[in-house]
C-alpha cells in the first residue's frame, strides 16, 4: 500500500513526535513535579506571596513558618459558599472596587492593606469564611491578601483565582458605577 | 529557482526557531503565569492548566532548537504543526465566546497584551511559514516511496 502514512519515512517522523513530546513532559514535569503536586493535590499555588509580613501589631511574621496559604476555589464553588455565608472581599484597589465589583462584595485593598485591617477586623469575625478574589489568574492581590488575613487570625480564606473577569464572562450578577 | 527555494526554506526556519525559541522561554519562566492564561480560556479543568503550563514551553523550546539547528525538521514542525491548530482552535473558541483575554502567546501578564483575533491572524502566518518549511525540506529530502 502506498499511503502516505504507512511510508517509513511518515513511520519514523511520527516516532520522533512521540519522542519529542515525551522528552519534554519528562523535562516540563520534572522542573515543575512541587507545583503540579500542590495544583492536583488541592492546594494554592501561591504566586506572588512574599517570605514575610507585618501584621497590625507591628510583628514580623514568616509566611513559610506557618503555612499560610488560602485554599483556591472555582466558579463552581462559589454558589454553595456564597449560600452558607461566605463573604467575597475585593482584593483590588478601592477606586477599581468603586467602578464594579462582584455581587455583595466587600472592599479591602491589598496596597492599603495595613491601614484597613484593623477597622475590617472589627466588622468582620475571625470565623467569618472569606473568599478573596482580584481581576483574575494573573492577579497575585487576592493570593496576598489571603495570606495576610489567615496571618491575622482569619480560620477560614479561600481565593477565588477567576475573579472579576471569570466572574462577568459567566454572566454573573455585579454591583458599582459601572452597573 | 533552487537558490531561491534554499532561501525561503533557511528564513522560515529562522524565523519559527526565533519565535518558539522566544515563546519557549518567557513561558518556561512563569508557569504559574502561564497556567493563568490558559485558564482564561475556560476550557481545561483547573489542575489541567498547570499541567499544561508546565510541558507546553519545554515542546516549543526544543522544537525551536531543532528548527534552529536544522536538525529532525519535520518532527519538530509536525509538532508545531499541530499546537498551532489548537491554538487557533482555543483562540476561535474564545472569540465566538466573547471572552475579553490576553492570548497568552508569548510572555504572560505583557505590558500590551494581544487580543484572540490579532493572535489568530498571526497563528495563520506561522501556519504558512510551518508549511513552507515541510514542504520545501521535502523538496530537499524527498520521502522514499513505498
Amino acid at each position: 500500500m502506498n499511503s502516505l502514512f504507512l511510508s517509513p519515512s511518515m513511520r519514523r517522523i511520527f516516532l520522533e513526535v512521540l519522542i519529542l513530546c515525551v522528552l519534554s513532559a519528562t523535562v516540563g514535569l520534572s522542573l515543575n513535579f512541587k507545583l503540579i503536586f500542590r495544583v492536583f493535590s488541592g492546594k494554592s499555588v501561591a504566586p506572588a506571596v512574599s517570605n514575610s509580613a507585618e501584621t497590625s501589631e507591628g510583628t514580623i511574621v514568616a509566611a513559610d513558618a506557618i503555612d499560610a496559604f488560602p485554599i483556591p476555589i472555582e466558579l463552581v464553588d462559589l454558589d454553595e459558599l456564597l449560600s452558607a455565608g461566605a463573604l467575597l472581599i475585593d482584593a483590588r484597589s478601592f477606586h477599581s472596587y468603586q467602578q464594579e465589583h462582584l455581587a455583595g462584595a466587600l472592599s479591602l485593598p491589598f496596597a492599603d492593606f495595613a491601614n484597613q485591617i484593623e477597622k475590617f477586623k472589627q466588622l468582620i469575625p475571625v470565623d467569618q469564611t472569606l473568599i478573596t478574589y482580584c481581576s483574575g489568574y494573573g492577579c497575585p492581590d487576592s493570593f496576598d491578601l489571603g495570606v495576610r488575613l489567615i496571618q491575622e487570625g482569619y480560620l477560614d480564606v479561600l481565593v477565588y483565582e477567576g475573579g472579576l473577569p471569570e466572574w462577568k464572562d459567566a454572566g454573573r450578577a455585579l454591583e458599582g458605577a459601572n452597573q | 529557482m533552487k537558490l531561491l527555494r534554499k532561501t525561503v526554506y533557511h528564513i522560515s526556519r529562522l524565523v519559527l526557531a526565533a519565535v518558539f525559541i522566544y515563546a519557549g522561554v518567557v513561558k518556561a519562566n512563569d508557569v504559574v503565569d502561564f497556567a493563568g492564561q490558559i485558564a482564561n480560556y475556560q476550557i481545561l479543568p483547573y489542575a489541567w492548566n498547570y499541567l499544561i503550563a508546565s510541558i507546553l514551553p519545554y515542546l516549543e523550546l526544543l522544537c525551536g532548537i531543532l528548527l534552529l539547528l536544522n536538525m529532525r525538521i519535520r518532527p519538530a514542525v509536525l509538532v508545531l504543526f499541530v499546537l498551532n491548530i489548537i491554538f487557533m482552535l482555543a483562540l476561535s473558541s474564545a472569540i465566538i465566546r466573547g471572552l475579553d483575554i490576553d492570548c497568552g502567546c508569548f510572555k504572560p501578564g505583557a505590558a500590551n497584551p494581544t487580543s484572540p483575533l490579532t493572535a489568530l491572524w498571526r497563528d495563520v502566518g506561522l501556519l504558512v511559514l510551518l508549511v513552507a518549511t515541510w514542504v520545501l525540506r521535502d523538496l530537499r529530502h524527498p520521502m522514499e516511496a513505498d
